[in-house]
């Protein structure tokens, strides 16, 4: 009760703000993992990344075709022209399985993320 | 490819046909003219296809989170868009009286700007696929039928809010208002936190309640801005957003009633 009424007075969402702030980019140096697109497929399409971990994940598309990276597990939405490489940020994940899949190619672009 | 297409169409078109359907009619119950909405969907159709041109360059700005800073911008600028236009609503409402130039700028940026997020990647999507093999008919087929069901969304949703009293349509335009515009906020925190500038996490999954890909999620996330697993930073942004905007649109219609009282007073004492 104490720690409710600290948040929802005004330091308190002051300072609930600035650690959400400071909370993003506190980590240095994150995890990289790479993903392609080749075929309208993923490539790997189990990715295994570390859990309640922050990582980078650089997508490839090889397609000449544009594709959109979703999940709604991760909570991220991307396109990816063809040809191009796109950052995604992903996690700090609690461990467990995160489906995602390519929006403009849905039928063969599956995929998930492992995180353990 | 038939069905992609219709998914993909009726996903990106859902929300700003709500948003427009629902300026366009309040606008018609509040007698203000509406000769702005050609030059909007003019702008939401060149906003498209610029953004939709460009988004590779787009896409690298910032080291590679450009994509998310130009969406999250356009959110916050809709957002702040649509705070304007309640205000100004209700300022109508107890006020009659012609709109200015400000404000007819302000209703063709929203709707042009809610346009082109969303048809750049239209632009983007029927550009690509246009030519290959399993494109052509079914990629053209499925786009009418989806860019139909928006419509038809548009339209039911455009005559209901007509069929309510001009106060009580106002009333449930502004809480609609409010509820996508800080659905936008929640979509533009969802943005950052993809750039990594704001951090992630998850505070509860309702997919197993309601899934945020079925219908009725689609359509809730459109209008009230559903999230199946929201992260901190999303809800306290999407509270925000809301509490203010409904603090801004209650103060106003407040200070049209104290205003009223008087001059009622005075009408009833002569």
């Amino acid at each position: 009760m104490t720690k409710l009424r600290i948040l929802f007075s005004k330091n308190g969402l002051v300072v609930f703000t600035l650690a959400l702030l400071s909370g993003a980019n506190a980590y240095a140096d994150k995890p990289e993992f790479e993903l392609a697109i080749e075929q309208h497929l993923f490539e790997p399409s189990v990715l295994v990344i570390p859990a309640n971990t922050k990582v980078k994940l650089w997508v490839s598309n090889k397609d000449s075709t544009p594709e959109e990276f979703e999940s709604y597990e991760l909570n991220r939405e991307k396109v990816v022209l063809g040809g191009q490489r796109a950052l995604i940020f992903i996690g700090p994940l609690a461990p467990g399985e995160y489906p995602f899949f390519g929006e403009f190619n849905p039928k063969t672009a599956q995929g998930k993320i492992i995180a353990k | 490819m038939l069905l992609t297409s219709v998914i993909i169409i009726i996903r990106e078109v859902l929300e700003a046909a709500f948003l427009i359907s629902i300026i366009l009619s309040l606008c018609v119950q509040l007698n203000l003219t509406r000769h702005w909405f050609k030059w909007s969907l003019a702008g939401g159709v060149a906003g498209s296809i610029a953004l939709g041109s460009q988004f590779g360059w787009v896409s690298n700005l910032f080291g590679g989170i450009g994509q998310e800073l130009v969406d999250a911008g356009l959110q916050v600028f809709i957002y702040l868009c649509l705070l304007y236009i309640c205000f100004k609503f209700i300022d109508h409402y107890f006020k009659p009286s012609g709109s200015n130039a400000t404000f007819r700028a302000i209703l063709t940026a929203v709707i042009a700007c809610a346009m082109t997020r969303e048809g750049s990647e239209i632009y983007i999507y029927l550009l690509a696929f246009q030519d290959l093999p399993e494109g052509g008919l079914s990629l053209y087929g499925g786009s009418i039928i989806g860019f139909g069901i928006g419509f038809s969304c548009c339209a039911l949703f455009y005559y209901w809010i007509l069929s309510f009293s001009v106060s009580r349509s106002l009333l449930l335009g502004c809480v609609l208002l409010t509820t996508m515009a800080s659905g936008m906020m929640l979509q533009a925190a969802k943005m950052l936190i993809q750039a990594d500038l704001l951090p992630d996490g998850q505070l509860w999954d309702s997919n197993g309640l309601l899934a945020e890909q079925s219908l009725a999620g689609q359509l809730l996330y459109a209008l009230v801005g559903y999230e199946a697993t929201p992260a901190p930073a999303q809800l306290m942004i999407y509270m925000v957003s809301g509490l203010t905007m409904a603090g801004v649109i209650i103060a106003r219609h407040q200070y049209w009633r104290h205003r009223q009282l008087p001059e009622e007073a005075n009408q009833y004492g002569n």
